[in-house]
Parts: structure tokens; sequence; C-alpha cells
């Protein structure tokens, strides 16, 4: 966990003399506020690139289009589990094929995952830290001081609601703590929801996870929200901050990059279809167009062959299939 | 008729005595493997519907740690699961990956259920043999 403690407390130092030296005060705990919300930018302007490569992959799903609907057909009506993995299994090797993949792999959220325990380390050592007298990771002695005396709305931000604090203000962390659990579990329920509304193909909402994800959405904010209640008001902050840049993010993908074929793709064909823009050439909502112009060019390219070769005649019962 | 107050009295025969030893030794060497059976089980029942799919692979990272422990058992199994996950990540391209062969075998109608989903083509292909046969 030392690097990863290192590494967080270094970013908010960071971020803390920043700030400091364009003239905030450095023992104020909105200076220290923003220093969190700047490393939650840090992390998250960090994934980006991540981001983009997946909905560029969606997008190139288009190319493999008729590869996977001969694959669908050949599927058709065996709903047996083993034969849907069978069709996984081929659907992977088809993605690999073309070198393309829709899933963007666990990464993305499993790295988030060591800096959010290191900052609750940290956080949550303060205080220890300070009786102890020494520093955490990057933090000096002093910056572990004057972070465990800064508060925000007279709350500390190392205090949480069930271990209170040491320097008083039981109230203001009460009443701090529970607006942001609530906070948090209303972008974190509202962003899963805008997905499942509006960003899901129609293969992803037949699916079978399709079931135990709806119950999901509600069991969640419940399990956060009880977890919250020991969470210093630190870790608080960044949780909802990284929440809220995930809505954002994800109002902006639904908008503008949604998935091929869900609702949301349709509905940005429908508006662009009334501004008089053509439609994206790859994008899944214009299935029709895609498959018609693959048609188009198929007996284009039949013709050609037809030019070159005639086609020799065969009995019908020796037609391969 | 025995006397069922025999089975009371602590004698018990030395051959029964020794397999319930090895039935124990055996539960207890088997432990660690199970334990992350069960723990990777309820991960997939419970967490990983959450996500949906995200796994790049086939099968996904799960699916393939709960074979590998099943199959390799508990140390191995783990250490070809963690392989695994620091293979899955967005700049792989992913696709079909199977885990190893094991030495472990079973009863053909015993088959652990993840062994058979993970490897639809082998187990698919006996499914319709058996099939053809008993139409046959």
């Amino acid at each position: 966990m030392f690097p990863f403690k290192w590494l967080v407390s270094a970013i908010m130092v960071g971020f803390h003399d920043g700030l400091s030296t364009i003239g905030l005060p450095a023992a104020n705990g909105w200076t220290w506020t923003l220093s969190i919300i700047g490393l939650v930018l840090v992390i998250r302007a960090a994934l980006i690139p991540v981001f983009v490569k997946q909905i560029k992959a969606q997008r190139g799903m288009q190319l493999l289009q008729p590869d996977l609907k001969k694959m669908q057909d050949k599927y058709k009506g065996k709903t047996d589990q083993l034969s849907r993995q069978a069709m996984a299994q081929e659907q992977m090797a088809l993605y690999k094929k073309h070198g393309t993949n829709p899933f963007s792999a666990c990464l993305p959220m499993l790295i988030q995952m060591p800096f959010f325990f290191a900052l609750f380390q940290v956080l949550s050592g303060i205080s220890t830290a300070k009786a102890g007298g020494q520093g955490i990771g990057a933090m000096s002695l002093e910056q572990v001081k004057q972070f465990d005396e800064s508060s925000i709305f007279g709350a500390p931000l190392s205090a949480s609601l069930l271990h209170g604090s040491t320097a008083g203000g039981e109230v203001a962390v009460w009443i701090l703590s529970i607006v942001m659990i609530l906070a948090m579990t209303a972008s974190q329920f509202i962003t899963q929801k805008q997905i499942m509304a509006k960003n899901m193909s129609e293969e992803a909402m037949a699916s079978p996870f399709m079931k135990q994800q709806k119950m999901m959405l509600y069991i969640l904010p419940i399990v956060f929200g009880v977890g919250g209640i020991n969470f210093p008001i630190g870790v608080l902050i960044y949780w909802t901050t990284t929440n809220l840049w995930t809505m954002a993010q994800q109002f902006f993908v639904i908008r503008r990059m949604p998935t091929p074929g869900s609702p949301a793709a349709k509905a940005l064909a429908e508006r662009r279809a009334a501004k008089g823009l053509p439609a994206l050439p790859l994008l899944g909502a214009k299935k029709a167009d895609a498959e018609a112009a693959a048609s188009a060019s198929a007996s284009a390219a039949a013709a050609v062959e037809a030019r070159s070769q005639r086609v020799q005649p065969q009995r019908k019962n020796r037609k391969r299939k | 008729m025995r006397n069922p107050a025999a089975a009371v009295v602590p004698h018990v025969k030395p051959a029964a005595l020794v397999s319930a030893l090895c039935w124990l030794g055996t539960a207890l060497w088997q432990l660690p493997r199970n334990i992350l059976i069960v723990l990777l089980m309820a991960y997939r029942k419970v967490i990983s519907p959450l996500y949906g799919q995200v796994c790049r692979f086939f099968p996904s990272c799960s699916a393939y740690a709960l074979e590998a422990i099943t199959v390799h058992g508990a140390v191995k199994g783990s250490w070809l699961a963690a392989r695994r996950l620091s293979r899955c990540h967005p700049w792989n391209a992913g696709g079909v990956d199977h885990v190893p062969a094991g030495h472990r075998e079973w009863p053909e109608d015993r088959t652990p259920t993840i062994v058979v989903m993970n490897n639809p083509d082998k187990y698919l292909a006996a499914q319709s043999d058996g099939e053809g046969r008993f139409a046959a």
C-alpha cells in the first residue's frame, strides 16, 4: 500500500502547495478540500484514454456486423446455456480476429481501488499520525497537523460519522456526512439508471444478467450508504467528486457517442436527422442504412465478378449451402 | 442384526478409522481450494452482474479463476488467475484464452459445471454425439 499512499498524499500536497501559492489560506479546510478534488481530477483524467479507446472500439463494431450476424444466425433458437457459451466464445474469437473489442476489461475499475484505499488510510490515519508525531506518505508532520485541524462548515476533514472527531464539531460532522452520503449514493444511482435506461444495446438488455443488474441498482446505494458512516469526510469528498465525474462523463457519452443499438443511439440519429445532418456512418443506429450499403457494395462486387467470369451452371441438388 | 448400542461404544474398527482420517485429511487439504471456490461463486453471483460484461476474454476472468482453482487447486489456480488478470487490460486484444489442462479427473457425468461451461466446443460436441447415438 505504501507507494499508493505516497502517491496519493504527494498529489494532494502538490495541489495544496499550488493553491497556497496563488493566495488561498494554507490552513483552511477548503484549500484541502480543493486538493482532494484535484486528486480526483488527476486520477480520472488519467483514465480518459481508456474510455476513448473503449468508445472507439464500440464504433468499430459496425465493421464486423455482417460476420456477427452470420454467427447469430448460426445459434438462432439455441437457448441452452452451453450453446450460449459456445456463441460467446466464437464472438470473442471474432473480435480478436478483427482486432477490436467492445469490452474495456476490469482494469479501469480495479485501478481506482488502491488509490481509494490509500486515501482512506491516509485520511483516517491523520489523527494517529499527529498523536505519534510523524508524517504520512509525502505529508510532513506540519501538514498532518494542519490537515487535522482544518475543517469545512465546522466539520474536521478527518472525522467520520461513526468515529466522531478529536477536534469537536460533532453535529457538523453528522450533518455533513449524511448530506455527502446522500449525494454520493444519488449520483451513483442516477448514473447507473441512465446507463440502463438509455445506453444499453438490445442484446445486452435481453441478457440474463439484466435482472441481477436491476436488483443491484437498488442494493448498491444501501451498501454504500451504510459503508459511508465509516468514511472520513475527506473520503466522502473524494467519492462524491469521482461519482459526479462519472455522471458527467456518462451524460456526455450518452448524448454524443452512445452504444450502437441503444435507445440513446436512436435518439442521436433522430436529432441529427431533424437538423438535416447525415447519419454518423459508423454508428449502429442506422443499421438498415449500413446493411443497404453493404448489400449494394456486395451486388456491385458480384457485377464485377460476373463481367470477369461466367458463373458455372449447377444442378440444384449439388448446390453447396 | 447388530446391536444398536454397539455403534455408541467408542470401539471403532481400524479400517473405518483410517478411512475417516483419510476423508478428514482430504477435506482439510482441499479446504483452501473449496473456500476460494465458494468466494468466487459468490462474487460471480452477486458482484459481477453489477458491471455487466467487461472482460475482453472468453472465459471471463472470474470464470477462468473458478475453473483454474477447481482444476489446479488453490496455489497453482490462484497463480494462473493472477496471471490472467494481469493480461486483462485495454491494450490487450482479448479473445479466447482457456485454462491449461490439469491432472484432476472426474467421472463422465460429474464434470464440474464451470469446466463444461468454459469449454463449450468440447462438451457441445460430446453432447451432440450422445444425442446422435441415442437417435440412431
